[in-house]
Formats: C-alpha cells, sequence, structure tokens
C-alpha cells in the first residue's frame, strides 16, 4: 500500500479512507491479515503514532479485529462490509448531485450521460 | 518529558531567545521550525547545557539539568564532530569506550540500515553520509531523547528518504525526538508536533494532525501565515 496523502486533512482520516476503498473494491478480502502499525507507519511514510491511531479507529468500527498477539485482520462481519461499501457509493452519489445539480440538467439527460461514461471508462 | 520554560539567551546585545516554553513528549517527535536565526540551534545546546541561558529552566522528566541528564538526552550536530582523519570504524569505537549508554548491537544494525562502510574515512563522507554517520552515533546510545539538529539539511533527496525511515522505524520507538528543521514539505506527515519559532519566542505550537482536524490547514499553510507578516 502506497499513497500520496493531502496535507490539509488528518492522515488518520485519509488511512482509513484508504482501507475502505480497498475493501469496497475487494482489494482487501474478508479476514485478510494487514501490515502492523510499524510496518504501515513504514509502507505509507506516515508518523507511527498516527499508524497507530487510523487502526485504533479502524478497531473501534469494526471494521479491522485482533486477537491476541496475532497480526490486525479485515473483519469478516458482513454487515460491516456492506456498510463500507454502501457508505462510498452514498458519499460519492451525493458529491456527485451536489456538483451537478447547480447546472439544473434534467435527470433523464444526466443519466443517459452516466451511463454513456459508464461503458466508455470499461 | 522536556519540558523548555521561558528560557532567554543573549549573544552580547542581541537577545536570540526571548522566554521560548514549550514541551517534547517521549514517543513523540517534536519539530521546531523557524528561519535561520530562530534560535533553533540554540534550544538544542541549551537542553544539552552546552550553552548557559540567562533566564528561564528546562527540566527533563521533571528534573533540572545536571550531569547524569546526560545519559538521558543525546545531541545529533549537522557538522562533523569526530576527527575528521578517523574511519567510521573509529568513531564507532571512540563512542564505545566514551559512552556507557553504547548499544553495538544496534549500531552495527545502524550501519547496515545506512548502508554505510565502517572503513571510509569521515573525510571522505559525502554531505549525506556524514548526517547519517552522526545519526548512527546517536541512535546507536540507549537514551530516552535524541535531540537531532537539521538532519535533512543540504543533503541529497535519497539520502533524506534514507533518513525519513528513521522516524517510522523502530530505531526510535518509544523514545522523544526533537528536530531542528527549516524546510518541512517531505516530512509533514512524519512528524506529532511543531513549534514555530521567530526571533526567539514561540509563536505557535501545535500537534499536526489536531491542526488538519480542527483548521484544515497544513504546517506549510501555518508557516505562510506567520512568515509572511
Amino acid at each position: 500500500m502506497r499513497a500520496n496523502f493531502n496535507n490539509r486533512d488528518p492522515v488518520y482520516i485519509q488511512v482509513i479512507r484508504q482501507f475502505k476503498e480497498k475493501i469496497a473494491a475487494g482489494m482487501l478480502e474478508p479476514g485478510q491479515e494487514i501490515p502492523s502499525r510499524r510496518e504501515l507507519a513504514n509502507q505509507l511514510k506516515i508518523n507511527p503514532n498516527t499508524a497507530q491511531r487510523a487502526y485504533k479507529e479502524m478497531e473501534e468500527q469494526k471494521l479491522i479485529f485482533t486477537e491476541r498477539n496475532n497480526p490486525s485482520r479485515i473483519t469478516k462481519d458482513e454487515a460491516v462490509l456492506r456498510d463500507v461499501r454502501e457508505e462510498l457509493i452514498a458519499e460519492a452519489v451525493n458529491s456527485f448531485v451536489t456538483a451537478v445539480r447547480p447546472i439544473n440538467v434534467p435527470l433523464n439527460e444526466v443519466i443517459g450521460m452516466i451511463e454513456k461514461k459508464y461503458k466508455e471508462e470499461a | 518529558m522536556i519540558e523548555v520554560r521561558d528560557i532567554k539567551k543573549k549573544f552580547g546585545r542581541k537577545k536570540v531567545l526571548n522566554g521560548v516554553s514549550f514541551t517534547a513528549n517521549k514517543g513523540e517527535i517534536t519539530c521546531l521550525i523557524g528561519i535561520n536565526g530562530a534560535g533553533k540551534t540554540t534550544i538544542l545546546n541549551a537542553i544539552m547545557a552546552l550553552t548557559p541561558i540567562s533566564g528561564g529552566e528546562i527540566l527533563i522528566n521533571g528534573e533540572k539539568l545536571h550531569k547524569e541528564t546526560y545519559e538521558r538526552v543525546a545531541f545529533i550536530p549537522d557538522a562533523i564532530t569526530m576527527l575528521p582523519q578517523m574511519t567510521i570504524a573509529e568513531a564507532m569505537e571512540f563512542m564505545k569506550d566514551f559512552y556507557k549508554k553504547w548499544n553495538q548491537k544496534r549500531a552495527d544494525e545502524l550501519l547496515s540500515f545506512f548502508r554505510l562502510k565502517p572503513e571510509e574515512r569521515i573525510s571522505s563522507l559525502s554531505k549525506g553520509n556524514t548526517a547519517k554517520m552522526n545519526l548512527l552515533l546517536g541512535l546507536a546510545l540507549d537514551v530516552e531523547f535524541l535531540l537531532m539538529d537539521e538532519p535533512f539539511s543540504g543533503i541529497d533527496i535519497f539520502s533524506r528518504e534514507q533518513i525519513a525511515e528513521v522516524f517510522t522505524s523502530h530505531l526510535i520507538e518509544g523514545r522523544g525526538v526533537i528536530i531542528t528543521t527549516h524546510e518541512i514539505n517531505d516530512i509533514e506527515h512524519l512528524i506529532d508536533k511543531v513549534v514555530l519559532l521567530d526571533d526567539g519566542i514561540v509563536i505557535k505550537d501545535f500537534h499536526t494532525e489536531e491542526l488538519r482536524a480542527q483548521e484544515g490547514k497544513s504546517v506549510v499553510d501555518v508557516m505562510r501565515e506567520v512568515y509572511r507578516q
């Protein structure tokens, strides 16, 4: 995992976001082992306390779990996994709608454009 | 914890430190930022009692500075302090004889971490390798606090990256680090805390993640606000 973080949002939130995106995209699978806090800090070139905070937060959100002294893993809880996916989709749709609404385009036209674009990109 | 409380310092008539206060915690990287002449190195020297201060006090784990303080704190300079005709191996031997806290195992690990050649003479080291050797000699001491003077200054990008790796490694785990710098760009995500200095006073100090969360600003944004006025 390597990333470019912006300098104006808390880095731990950006780290969590990345994990969510990878989970939603299936790049991180349920139950998959993830790097230790220090490995993550080293890979992403971020402060180890920040990596620690991201993991703590993800544990609280039940995105990851740690059994005893074993490495942390991605959750297997299907409800949580579904929520992650839905959250990311809802966010993307919200920001799209916020951007497009002021232009006053009829919904049908927008949907047509989305369909066309989606096929293009794929 | 290192507590710097209202310290003052004059060189002749020139006031270099005009009442500087801040704290640096164990397990955190505190970064003293200021343009040249802001008093950064003087503060590190004062913590090491290498320069007398004319006011205020410095506490380390709640105690005033005394001889044993140096068993707890290591100073990593940005210049060559060893004899230039020595090899790196000889400099390491010297440190081993001189400091009780020398950790040979960690020193050997640091040699390979920085990819330094022990047989190389100090006089023939590049600026980047000089910085790495200085870091090696300091990090190999089993001390609680590390003071690093301009570890990133004037060295090539690859050496910078290698030095930055120190900050995410176990080499500083649990220790308190104070570094001085005037360029922050590629280390913004590595540090915990910033103390912005100008003209011998602290203009602002903050934890970087809190700054981002509360003000939505980068460290460079704040530096622009402070130093462009």
